[in-house]
C-alpha cells in the first residue's frame, strides 16, 4: 500500500449532545487524515482548506472510524469452520469432552491450518485485528496445535497481530504438560495458559505455582480459563492475585470466564474488584448464555480491566459463535441492561482494550497524532449506535492498509 | 390473486436423523423438486423429472425450511429506519409511558414508512408472519394502528398478519376501554393489554374487561404480562379462568410471562393449565437476569412463540429482527448443541412445525402445505440453527417475496 496518503471523509466523535443534563447522542465531524508509514501524521476537518500534497486519496465516504477491535479469547486450532456440519456428541464429563475432541480433530478432511484460517478470516472482516488464541498443549497433541496455528497466523502476517496461549487444557499437573507448556513458551506462545486447577488439577496451590513458575521463567504473561464457581473459584482468583503481586506480574495476569466472580456478595465484591484492580488482573468474559457471569459494569466502575472474546466458534464444545466480537459487546450491553448512549459506547472499550473515541466528560481521546492508522469503519453515526444496532463494517484498516473490505479510492 | 404454477427443483428436504452408537450424529437429506400451485407445495418428486411444460426455478441444493413466524413486535413504534437514538433514562414502565405522550405524536408521520422498513427487513430474514400490537391510547388514538395497517396493506400478498389493539398505557388506567372496541372495529384482530395488575391496579376487572371486549369482537386475545411473582401467578391464573369461561381455547396469549421464571412448582402447574386450554405464550428468549423455563413449558405441551419485540425504539436499542437468530439464541441459553435438540429449536420459530419430528421421521412439506418457505444455505436444520444459516430466498404462498432464486 502507499506509503503515504490522506484518508477523507473520515467521521469522528468530537463530543457529547447533552439535553437537560443527560447525554442523549454524540456529535461528530468530517475529517482528514495523513496517513504515513502505518502512522497517522496530520488529522484536519475536512473543510478546513488544506494541500493535500499531492498524495493519494481513500474516501471513506463518511463512515465511522472506530478503534480496531480486539479479539480476548479464542482458540484458533479447535473450530470446525470450513469443515462439514456436525453438532455435539453429548459427553457425560468434561473428560470425556477432552477425548471427544482429540479424537475427531485428527480425522478431519480439512487440516487445521486451514479452519483456523477460516476463523481468522472471520475474525478479522469483523474487525479484530488483535487476537489471542488459546493453543490445546497435552502429550498427545504434541506441539501439533500450536505449529499449525502459527502456520495460519503466518498466512495473515501484516493483516493483524496476534498472542498466543500456551494452554494444557487437559490439565497441567493432570496430564503433566508441564515440559511441553515450557516448549511452547519457547516455540513461540507469550502467555502460559492453564485450566481450573482445583477441578481440573485437582491441587489449587500447585497449578497455580506451576503456572506462575513458567510464566516467570519465560516472563510471559497469564491467562488462566477459570469455570470453578463460588468459594473454589474466589480461592483461585485470590491466590492467584497473591502470587502475581509476590512475582511482580501485575498487569501481566488474566483470568478468562471467571464465573466465580458472579457470586460475590456485598463486601467481599468490593475487596475483590479492589484486588483486582490493584494487581491488573483483567477478566476476560465471553458473555456466555444461561449461567451467571462476573458483574461487568460493576467490576469496570472499580477500575477492573474487563475484556470479551468470541471463545467456542463451532467447535467440539459448542456449534454456535461467528467470530463478531462486536455482537459479543451488544450482547454484554444488553445481558446488563446498558442502553443510554454512554452506555453503549462505554461497551465499545470491551473489545478495544479500553481504547474509546471519547472519554467519561465527552472530550475526544482518540484517534490521535502518531496512534496507528489502524481502523474498524462502521455504517454508523456513534459508538453507540455501532454497539447496539451491530453496525455493518465495510472495511477493516491496519497500520495503514485495508485488511478486510474495502474503501473507495479516489484519483488526483 | 393469480397464483404461478411451477416446480421448485432441487430442494434439500431432510429425511431422517443420522445415527453413531446410538447417539443421533447428524441429518440425512437429499435432493426433492416440490410443485408449487396455488400458493401450495402440490406435490413432491425425486430423481428425473418427466418434461411437462411447467416451468422451474432452481433451489440450486438450498436447504427448505418452514417459513419463520414473528410473534411479538410493535411496527408502529420505532426509530428503526431513522436517524439513531439511544435509550433516555426512565423511571419505569410510567417513566416510559409519560415519554411516550410527546415522543408518540412526533413519531406519527414516519410511522408508516418505519413499520414499512421493518416489515421488509423481517421478510429478508424469512419472517412471513407477523404479529404486531399497535398503540391505542389517548395520545394517538387509533393512528398508531392505522398506520402499521397501511404498511401491512404495502406487503398484502408478502406475509400474513395479526394486529394486536394494545392499550400500552392501560386498558383502565388510560381510559381506552372505547378506543380499543373501535379498534377491534377497524380491524384489529386481538384485544391486548398490558399488566391488569400494576398498570390498570385491578386484575379482576382488567382482565374481565379484555375477555368482554374479546367476546363481542370474536377476536383473539394477547397480553402484555411482565409482572412476575404473586401478582404475575395471579393473572395469568385468572386469565386461564376466563379463557375457560368463555370457552375461549386455543385463542389467548400471554406476552412475555415472566411469572413462569419465579417459583418452578407454580410454574409448572400454570403450564398444564395453559396446554390444556390452549393459551400460548410469546417471548423474546430474555437472557440477562430473568431466564423463562420455555423447555419446562414446551415439554407441557405451551405452545410458545418467539419475537423481536423491539427493534430499535424508546425501550430498546438491541433488536435485530431475525428469528433464527432468536432460535439460535434459545438454543444456546437453553444449552440446546446436539443434532436433534437443533433441529427441534427451529419449531419456536415455525410455530411448532419442523421438517423432521422428534422421531426423525420426515413430517414437513406434506403435499398441500402452504408453500411459506425460506431456503437456506444450509445442510440441515440444526445447522441453520446454530449456525444463523444466510438466507437466500422467501416464498410466501409460492411468490418470492425475498431474495432471489435462479429461473430455468
Amino acid at each position: 500500500m502507499h506509503n503515504a496518503y490522506w484518508l477523507l471523509n473520515v467521521r469522528l466523535e468530537t463530543g457529547h449532545e447533552v439535553e437537560s443534563g443527560a447525554v442523549t447522542g454524540t456529535k461528530t465531524g468530517l475529517f482528514r487524515l495523513r496517513i504515513k508509514d502505518g502512522k497517522i501524521t496530520a488529522i484536519a476537518n475536512m473543510s478546513d482548506a488544506g494541500d493535500i500534497d499531492g498524495l493519494p486519496q481513500l474516501d471513506a465516504r463518511g463512515l465511522l472510524a472506530l478503534p480496531p477491535f480486539i479479539e480476548k479469547h479464542c482458540h484458533l486450532d479447535k473450530t470446525l469452520l470450513g469443515d462439514r456440519w456436525r453438532p455435539v456428541r453429548p459427553a457425560a464429563s468434561l473428560f470425556e469432552r477432552f477425548e471427544i475432541e482429540a479424537r475427531t480433530l485428527p480425522t478431519l478432511r480439512t487440516t487445521m491450518k486451514e479452519r483456523a484460517e477460516k476463523l481468522l478470516e472471520l475474525l478479522l472482516r469483523a474487525g479484530s485485528t488483535h487476537i489471542r488464541t488459546h493453543v490445546d498443549l497435552y502429550p498427545e497433541a504434541g506441539l501439533r496445535h500450536l505449529e499449525a496455528v502459527q502456520e495460519a497466523l503466518a498466512s495473515f502476517e501484516g493483516k493483524l497481530t496476534s498472542e498466543i496461549v500456551a494452554f494444557p487444557q487437559h490439565g497441567l499437573l493432570r496430564t503433566q504438560s508441564k515440559g511441553i507448556v515450557r516448549e511452547a513458551l519457547r516455540g513461540g506462545c507469550g502467555l502460559v495458559g492453564g485450566v481450573d486447577p482445583h477441578t481440573v488439577d485437582g491441587d489449587m496451590e500447585k497449578s497455580l505455582q506451576t503456572m506462575m513458575e513458567l510464566a516467570v521463567e519465560a516472563n510471559a504473561d497469564v491467562d488462566l480459563h477459570l469455570h470453578d464457581g463460588g468459594r473454589i473459584g474466589l480461592d483461585t482468583i485470590r491466590r492467584l492475585a497473591q502470587l502475581a503481586d509476590e512475582a511482580g506480574w501485575q498487569g501481566r495476569v488474566s483470568v478468562s470466564h471467571a464465573f466465580a466472580l458472579a457470586d460475590m456478595q456485598g463486601e467481599e465484591a468490593e475487596e475483590t474488584a479492589q484486588l483486582l484492580a490493584n494487581s491488573g488482573i483483567a477478566i476476560i468474559t465471553s458473555v456466555p448464555l444461561g449461567r451467571a457471569i462476573p458483574p461487568v459494569p460493576f467490576l469496570h466502575d472499580r477500575g477492573v480491566h474487563v475484556a470479551v472474546g468470541c471463545d467456542n466458534i463451532f467447535d467440539s464444545w459448542s456449534p454456535f459463535g461467528n467470530g463478531d466480537v462486536l455482537e459479543r459487546a451488544g450482547r454484554l450491553a444488553e445481558r446488563f441492561g446498558r442502553k443510554t448512549e454512554q452506555e453503549l459506547a462505554e461497551a465499545l472499550g470491551f473489545i478495544t482494550g479500553g481504547v474509546t473515541p471519547l472519554d467519561k466528560d465527552g472530550q475526544p481521546v482518540w484517534p490521535k497524532l502518531g496512534d496507528e492508522a489502524s481502523f474498524v469503519f462502521a455504517e454508523a453515526s456513534c459508538s453507540a449506535e455501532t454497539v447496539a444496532r451491530r453496525a455493518k463494517r465495510p472495511a477493516v484498516m491496519h497500520r495503514g492498509t485495508i485488511v478486510a473490505g474495502a474503501l473507495e479510492r479516489t484519483s488526483l | 390473486m393469480n397464483k404461478s404454477v411451477y416446480w421448485l427443483v432441487n430442494v434439500l428436504l431432510e429425511t431422517g436423523y443420522r445415527y453413531e452408537d446410538g447417539d443421533i450424529v447428524g441429518t440425512d437429506a437429499q435432493l426433492h423438486h416440490i410443485r408449487i400451485e396455488d400458493g401450495r407445495m402440490a406435490s413432491v418428486a425425486s430423481g428425473e423429472l418427466p418434461e411437462d411444460g411447467l416451468p422451474r426455478r432452481d433451489a440450486a441444493g438450498l436447504l427448505l425450511l418452514p417459513a419463520f413466524r414473528e410473534m411479538h413486535i410493535h411496527i408502529d413504534k420505532t426509530y428503526y429506519g431513522g436517524p439513531w437514538k439511544a435509550v433516555r433514562p426512565a423511571n419505569g414502565v410510567f417513566g416510559r409511558i409519560e415519554e411516550e405522550r410527546e415522543l408518540l405524536p412526533k413519531l406519527l408521520p414516519t410511522a408508516q414508512q418505519r413499520a414499512e422498513k421493518m416489515l421488509e427487513m423481517l421478510l429478508g430474514f424469512g419472517s412471513t408472519h407477523v404479529r404486531t400490537h399497535c398503540n391505542i391510547d389517548p395520545v394517538v388514538g387509533l393512528r398508531n394502528m392505522e398506520a402499521a395497517m397501511r404498511a401491512l396493506d404495502t406487503y398484502s400478498g408478502k406475509l400474513s398478519h395479526e394486529v394486536v389493539a394494545f392499550p400500552q398505557h392501560g386498558l383502565l388506567r388510560s381510559d381506552a376501554v372505547e378506543l380499543v372496541r373501535e379498534a377491534m372495529r377497524q380491524g384489529a384482530t386481538h384485544v391486548g393489554a398490558v399488566d391488569p395488575a400494576t398498570v390498570d391496579g385491578d386484575i379482576d376487572r382488567s382482565l374481565q374487561t379484555v375477555m368482554d371486549i374479546a367476546i363481542e369482537a370474536d377476536a383473539g386475545v394477547d397480553i402484555h404480562v411482565h409482572d412476575g411473582g404473586d401478582a404475575g401467578l395471579a393473572t395469568m391464573r385468572r386469565v386461564a379462568e376466563l379463557t375457560e369461561q368463555a370457552g375461549w381455547q386455543g385463542r389467548v396469549t400471554v406476552s412475555h410471562a415472566f411469572a413462569f421464571a419465579g417459583d418452578a412448582a407454580a410454574a409448572a402447574e400454570l403450564a398444564g393449565r395453559f396446554a390444556e386450554l390452549g393459551i400460548s405464550i410469546t417471548s423474546t428468549v430474555p437472557f440477562g437476569g430473568l431466564i423463562m423455563p420455555l423447555p419446562m413449558m414446551h415439554a407441557k405441551g405451551v405452545a410458545i412463540g418467539l419475537g423481536n419485540d423491539s427493534i430499535t425504539d424508546h425501550w430498546s436499542p438491541f433488536g435485530i429482527g431475525d428469528c433464527l437468530e432468536k432460535a439460535g439464541r434459545l438454543a444456546e441459553l437453553y444449552r440446546f448443541v446436539d443434532e436433534r435438540s437443533l433441529a427441534q429449536s427451529l419449531g419456536y420459530i415455525t410455530g411448532g412445525v419442523t421438517p423432521l419430528d422428534a422421531e426423525g421421521r420426515r413430517v414437513w412439506p406434506a403435499t398441500g402445505d402452504a408453500a411459506d418457505v425460506v431456503l437456506v444455505q444450509a445442510s440441515c436444520s440444526a445447522e441453520a440453527v446454530a449456525r444463523r444459516a444466510e438466507r437466500k430466498a422467501v416464498l410466501f404462498g409460492g411468490e418470492l417475496v425475498a431474495g432471489a432464486l435462479e429461473k430455468r
